[in-house]
């Protein structure tokens, strides 16, 4: 018999205790996969909302735009910079945006705030999620009619409604103070009061020409990734490109450090969480083994007297925890596969408890909770906690290895 | 007569906190080739003791342990496993069989160590557990059999590999008087057919009364050794 049969077999004599054993193995790869299957989710959900909201996951701007942001600083020839960055594998889009500070007046009221400026024709739904936000009207995509889109709340503050008129005024690229009439054409609703209350949505060409702006001048070139993982990746192949050698090429982490920092301590307190996880997994593990170990300490003497080497009992006790871990990581597969597809495909809705729209670090989020994990992270839960269940028999085998053959067989 | 084991002023001196246990004082003793002899003597008196110095499952305090030559002081761990794989043979008292193997594979455990070869294998264990009377119980786990029938097999275990001693510590103190008389039976046929030789460790008289040669251990000492023609 070779030593993986007798393993198996020595791991059914107590079915019970190797059933549970298991199962800690497998509600492990459970809590393991929601854990991480959450911050995968989340934190995908937030900075690609965070790149709708405005600077894309990488922004390319004019030099010191992030750092001080000012109509006079502003990208030229971004037709050409556009198709440079569009012919590369994980750019998904490339947005031609101005971002500007305005003064919003009503015929009642006047309300200081900001402007995003945005092409109608190519944003939609689908990249931008004010217009996805919105409740009343729409984003007129006829620059003539002169339409402005407003956040619910900056509109309640101004007293306007679709089709009523307001005035902002702006610094153009000048410097000079100017402004503009438009016409209320939307409403959106993003539920994040900092936002609704404070923003307005204008057409790009509108912008661009109180603001001095040629058709080919914009403040930012937000490029939305397919995966936004690539982002230093491509902030880095950019600005290796001479192109863009006098363009600041920018990814999230520096244009939203707000988020990127939430982020950083949300995944260190999961790291908290799974390092637990993990422990709890180990502890499971080690115990049922090192029980077994101790209880067979007369077999082992046994096994010792007949030849069998240190070396054959340690690997015998190792195999015995690598079927144990297969066995709870099978069982952790079933167990957690539907869980899995229904929190992927469906969610729990915790809009009753957080409302429509929450933010987290000034970025919107679904009230949905799902989860979903990148192809890394299974591989990293799998042989994670397969690797932590071999550690945890090391010592239980270690122990069996060094059994002195006739103390054991003194053992009862 | 050729000598397979030898024991030169063996002491095996045992710390039991601050007080020294000598359970082995300056035994010197050979084993011969083809012998079927007991240690007897009280409990405590140092027979199991020179069992597992001659088996290398323990070192003495002071002297040498041969066999076949080899000074098992010199050996490392990993040797001594080699030696007792190859050169040995145990039975012991409770039987110690691997619960989850059946009778065929304990019997075949030590081949399987060796690395014999299946086919080679099968032979060997099936004739020896043949010659051991189990027959047809080849599947039977430990617990599917009664205490005679687990000795067996033990003994199988023991002789399948024809090893150059067979160590038996007290092999019949767990079955009654009938069955200790057919296991002796077969053991004795086993030492007379094929010329295995036997080492036991005993007090049972079943045992005394079969041997060929009697050592006498007394207070960790050899009182007599007396052989039997």
């Amino acid at each position: 018999m070779n030593l993986n049969t007798l393993a198996w077999r020595n791991l059914w004599r107590h079915k019970r205790r190797t059933l549970i054993t298991a199962s800690s193995i497998a509600f492990g790869v459970l809590l393991a996969v929601t854990f991480t299957g959450a911050g995968d989710y989340f934190y995908t959900r937030m900075i690609d909302a965070g790149a709708n909201m405005g600077m894309g996951h990488i922004t390319l701007a004019a030099p010191d735009y992030n750092r001080a942001p000012s109509s006079k600083k502003y990208l030229k020839q971004v037709t050409e910079l556009k198709q440079k960055i569009i012919q590369l594998n994980e750019v998904k889009g490339v947005l031609a945006r101005i971002h500007g500070q305005a003064m919003f007046a009503s015929a009642r009221k006047s309300v200081g705030g900001m402007f995003m400026a945005i092409d109608p024709q190519q944003e939609n739904t689908n990249n931008n999620l004010f217009l996805k936000a919105m409740i009343a009207g729409g984003m007129s995509t006829d620059d003539s009619k002169k339409g402005i889109v407003l956040g619910i709340d900056l509109a309640r503050k101004l007293k306007l409604d679709v089709g009523k008129k307001v005035v902002y005024t702006t610094t153009d690229k000048t410097g000079e103070i100017v402004s503009a009439i438009a016409r209320v054409s939307g409403l959106f609703q993003t539920g994040a009061i900092e936002i609704d209350g404070a923003l307005a949505i204008l057409p790009l060409k509108t912008a661009q020409q109180i603001l001095g702006y040629k058709p080919d001048q914009v403040s930012v070139l937000a490029v939305t990734l397919y995966d936004q993982r690539n982002s230093y990746l491509l902030r880095d192949k950019l600005q290796k490109m001479a192109e863009f050698k006098n363009v600041d090429v920018l990814n999230w982490q520096q244009t939203q450090p707000d988020l990127a920092g939430m982020i950083a301590v949300d995944k260190s307190s999961n790291h908290v969480s799974q390092l637990l996880i993990a422990m709890l997994v180990s502890a499971g593990i080690l115990n049922t083994m090192l029980m077994s170990v101790l209880e067979r300490k007369r077999e082992f003497g046994v096994m010792m007297a007949l030849g069998m080497s240190p070396r054959n009992l340690f690997l015998l006790v190792m195999l015995e925890s690598f079927w144990l871990a297969l066995l709870g990581l099978i069982i952790g597969v079933i167990m957690t596969a539907p869980w899995y597809l229904f929190m992927t495909n469906t969610g729990i809705d915790l809009s009753a408890a957080y409302g429509e729209g929450f933010s987290f670090g000034g970025v919107l989020l679904d009230p949905v909770f799902k989860i979903r994990l990148f192809k890394e992270s299974i591989v990293a839960i799998l042989i994670g906690l397969f690797g932590l269940a071999l550690l945890a028999g090391a010592y239980p085998a270690w122990r069996a290895g060094r059994v002195a053959p006739v103390e054991s067989l003194k053992a009862l | 007569m050729e000598s397979i084991v030898e024991l030169k002023n063996i002491s095996k001196i045992y710390q039991q906190g601050e007080v020294e246990v000598r359970a082995i004082n300056d035994v010197s003793l050979s084993v011969n080739k083809g012998d079927f002899a007991v240690l007897c003597g009280p409990s405590g008196s140092g027979k199991t003791s020179i069992l597992n110095l001659i088996g290398g499952l323990d070192e003495p305090t002071l002297g040498n342990v041969w066999l076949e030559g080899v000074n098992l002081a010199n050996q490392t761990n990993a040797q001594l496993a080699e030696i007792r794989k190859n050169r040995i043979g145990f039975v012991f008292q409770a039987y110690n069989l691997i619960p989850v193997m059946t009778a065929y594979e304990n019997a075949a455990f030590v081949l399987d160590l060796q690395g014999v070869k299946e086919k080679v294998r099968h032979e060997r264990v099936m004739q020896t557990l043949a010659e051991v009377g189990l027959k047809g119980l080849e599947h039977r786990r430990p617990d599917e059999m009664s205490g005679g029938q687990q000795q067996r097999v033990a003994i199988a275990r023991a002789i399948v590999t024809r090893p150059a001693i067979v160590l038996a510590d007290e092999p019949t103190a767990n079955v009654d008087s009938h069955t200790a008389e057919s296991l002796l039976d077969l053991m004795q046929n086993l030492n007379q057919q094929h010329g295995i030789t036997f080492l036991f460790s005993t007090h049972d008289q079943h045992v005394i009364d079969r041997a060929k040669r009697i050592i006498q251990v007394q207070d960790g000492k050899i009182a007599s050794d007396e052989c039997r023609v």
